[in-house]
């Protein structure tokens, strides 16, 4: 009888010393999961920084004159042209761009049709050149 | 004697199990909500570009979605170009020298030009002239 009482003491006292960790573990399991979702949820974004430049506003006539690079639609496809110059990636854009002075700034204006991708390759292509001012020429084709 | 020591012991032991299971659903609940904010966005084919590193990464003013049909998308809402005039009017009134008002255009890739040039020329209406495209960087050119 004696022996009997005193192992379940020491069960009792054992189960008082153990800390019950399995709901831990499971909180655990699902902070993680929470973590694997969440940092998949989205793509990463990057942006693309340039001010706005509107014809006849926005520039002081003390400003220098910016280069204008055109974005044009050839046979669907789009082509970046400034002055003579005409190119149809961005590799080759970069590079005739870095060949230009950087002052001015450059100024990118598109033809309606021209989808936006082309306008963040010109933009891409002139941030990659060293062009601290780039601007947007939204043209006024309502 | 023994009998009382035995019903404090039993009433010292409190079970924190559940208490901490409920904590940690709480603490997991208000993880997710907090992420939905910036989860609420739509899902766009983002121009494909690495962006600008550089650019200081505030969270801008305001965001502009810019779907290929050309629809505008404020907080995944449909909005017109007027009220988006009108929102852009209010963030340009309370601006603060420091923290100019700058938005954030997510335009479709394929979307046309058009749809960013009547945008761009609401936004420089009211006075915007700081603004920036989001792009993502899948490591493709032009």
């Amino acid at each position: 009888m004696s022996t009997k009482r005193s192992s379940k003491q020491r069960r009792k006292s054992a189960q008082l010393g153990a800390l019950p960790l399995t709901s831990m573990i499971d909180v655990v399991f699902l902070l993680l999961i929470f973590f694997l979702v969440t940092a998949n949820f989205s793509k990463q974004e990057h942006k693309l920084p340039a001010t706005l430049q509107t014809e006849g506003g926005g520039v002081r006539s003390s400003d220098l004159q910016p280069q204008i690079l055109q974005i044009r639609l050839q046979n669907s496809n789009p082509i970046f042209v400034m002055g003579e110059v005409v190119v149809d990636n961005r590799d080759s854009l970069e590079a005739f761009l870095s060949g230009l002075p950087k002052e001015p700034g450059v100024a990118i204006r598109s033809e309606p049709d021209v989808p936006i991708s082309a306008i963040a390759v010109a933009l891409q292509a002139a941030r990659n050149a060293g062009f601290q001012k780039r601007s947007y020429v939204p043209s006024d084709s309502q | 004697m023994s009998k009382r020591d035995g019903k404090s012991r039993h009433m010292i032991n409190v079970d924190l199990t559940s208490m901490i299971d409920v904590v940690f659903q709480l603490i997991i609940f208000f993880m997710f909500t907090s992420q939905f904010g910036e989860l609420r966005r739509t899902e766009i084919d983002l121009p494909r570009q690495p962006g600008d590193e550089s650019a200081v990464r505030l969270e801008p003013a305001m965001i502009i979605d810019l779907t290929n049909e050309g629809l505008y998308l404020v907080e995944s809402t449909s909005a017109s170009l007027a009220e988006i005039e009108r929102l852009a009017a209010i963030g340009v009134a309370n601006q603060v020298p420091e923290d100019p008002f700058d938005v954030l255009i997510r335009p479709d890739r394929n979307a046309s030009a058009i749809h960013l040039d009547r945008l761009l020329l609401r936004l420089s209406n009211t006075g915007v002239q700081r603004w920036k495209l989001a792009t993502v960087d899948e490591g493709g050119g032009a």
